[in-house]
């Protein structure tokens, strides 16, 4: 039924294991794990090379060359990075809340990674392929402001609490028009579901049926991971790192491991709902979907290194007052299309 | 039109992103020095000097000493010529004062050393290729 690498992969996988063990039960118990794993895998090897790709394209963009020593090409810079950050003291402020700042880092990383359940990866490779995923993406993914809001209260510092106080308000105004974006698509698909919104795009990619949801979602989720031009949370020169002030060392790696976790899911969730998912040419599933969503992460990172950030009252106002009325728009729009569309065919 | 500044924008950083890079990778690239450039360690063309301590009277810090030896033509020739950069003030007045263009600076900024011996050195014995630390 599926044909994707994946799916062949892990057929492959399970029935080998079965074979070995001879229970059925046990075979998916470890296959379930082996999953897990995989997933975590994922996230931590797309991390690092996003944190690469990050220095790297900042630099070429700023005229230099970036990370370029350790290594072949400096791609063992983050490893170094990393391993510095686990050596470092562990720093812990006096008048903390010490159990909800402790607690934090590992909560945000939580909602970051449960939406990768949801993903489509190849033709098949989804955890659970949930009749309301597109739903279960925005209820989760909107959790992690939670944590920031504790982060920053925990802090007992007034600049973490001011960060964690925009990144509720940030979240708000950001959450809202993306939702009404990623409506216009659920509307033209008739579904909720991540396979069925793939599948819908085997003719012609959403990111030209709804061009507007597709700016819309981008400005949006650029907000959404608190990156520039919208990165007011940790706006270094007003609030010095905003909720993260106080954090140090592999605690402050978390939110960072979080924070590039949250901007793949970014360029995830735009490949899954405007450019087509997994499917392509030629190439097998999984390689098209992974050009696309480094693709994504490149223009997410070219928009980052390009703009000056805003103001917090410019980014609300512009939410508001224009993504938000544009997006209801676009909502009209799509439906009076589609209402014209059902009744001419 | 409302919006067209960002485009503009991104078409600039896409232009250096694909554009030439500045970095200079330094062990492995090198800027050239400029003409009057001061430093690094003295060289001394021993087929030019003539041996007439012009240099050493130039110097304000008493950073040269040098040893002269006449041979039986009347000829002098610079049997040592010690630079204590130590006390040298880079100040190029030695090289100036040279009637012949015989003192020359190698223009090798990465002199810094372990010890304080190693500020001083010979630049006769060299024979004008001074050993640098890389």
């Amino acid at each position: 039924m599926h044909s994707g690498l994946l799916v062949m992969t892990a057929d492959m996988l399970s029935n080998g294991i079965d074979s070995l063990i001879g229970n059925t039960l046990i075979t998916q118990f470890i296959m379930v794990i082996l999953e897990i794993v995989a997933i975590f895998a994922v996230i931590s090897v797309a991390v690092i090379i996003q944190v690469y790709m990050e220095r790297r394209v900042c630099g070429f963009i700023q005229d230099r060359l970036g990370p370029n020593r350790v290594g072949p090409f400096g791609i063992l810079q983050t490893v170094a990075d990393m391993i510095k950050l686990m050596s470092k003291e562990d720093i812990i402020p006096a008048k903390a809340e010490r159990v909800l700042w402790g607690i934090t880092p590992m909560l945000l990383f939580i909602p970051a990674a449960l939406v990768y359940a949801v993903f489509p990866f190849d033709d098949g490779a989804i955890f659970t392929d949930l009749n309301i995923g597109i739903f279960f993406v925005l209820a989760v993914m909107s959790q992690s402001v939670l944590m920031f809001l504790i982060g920053g209260f925990a802090s007992e510092n007034k600049y973490s609490f001011i960060g964690g106080m925009r990144a509720v308000a940030q979240m708000l105004s950001s959450e809202i028009p993306m939702a009404f974006s990623i409506m216009a698509v659920v509307m033209v698909t008739g579904s909720l579901k991540m396979s069925t919104i793939v599948a819908a795009q085997s003719g012609t990619w959403f990111v030209f049926i709804q061009p507007l949801a597709f700016i819309i979602f981008i400005i949006s989720m650029t907000m959404e991971t608190n990156r520039t031009p919208f990165d007011l949370v940790e706006g270094e020169s007003e609030i010095i790192a905003g909720p993260f002030t106080e954090y140090s060392g592999m605690r402050w790696a978390l939110f960072f491991l979080a924070e590039y976790t949250n901007l793949l899911t970014a360029a995830v969730l735009t490949t899954t709902l405007f450019l087509g998912g997994w499917q392509g040419p030629v190439l097998p599933g999984i390689v098209w979907f992974i050009i696309k969503v480094f693709l994504m992460i490149f223009v997410f990172m070219w928009i980052r290194w390009t703009f000056p950030r805003t103001r917090i009252d410019q980014m609300m106002g512009f939410s508001w007052k224009i993504l938000l009325p544009l997006a209801l728009f676009n909502i009209i729009a799509t439906g009076i299309g589609v209402y014209i569309y059902n009744w001419m065919y | 039109m409302q919006g067209k500044g960002l485009l503009t924008g991104l078409s600039v950083t896409i232009r250096h992103f694909f554009g030439k890079k500045v970095t200079v990778q330094y062990p492995e690239e090198k800027l050239p020095m400029s003409e009057t450039f001061r430093g690094g360690k003295l060289v001394l063309d021993q087929k030019k000097c003539i041996g007439c301590r012009l240099c050493s009277m130039a110097c304000p810090n008493e950073a040269l000493d040098l040893t002269v030896e006449t041979d039986e033509n009347k000829k002098r020739h610079m049997k040592k010529y010690i630079h204590k950069s130590g006390r040298c003030l880079y100040c190029g007045f030695c090289v100036e004062a040279c009637p012949t263009k015989a003192v020359t600076w190698d223009k090798n900024y990465a002199i810094a050393c372990y010890t304080r011996t190693d500020l001083t050195y010979d630049a006769v014995k060299s024979d004008g290729r001074n050993e640098t630390h890389e």
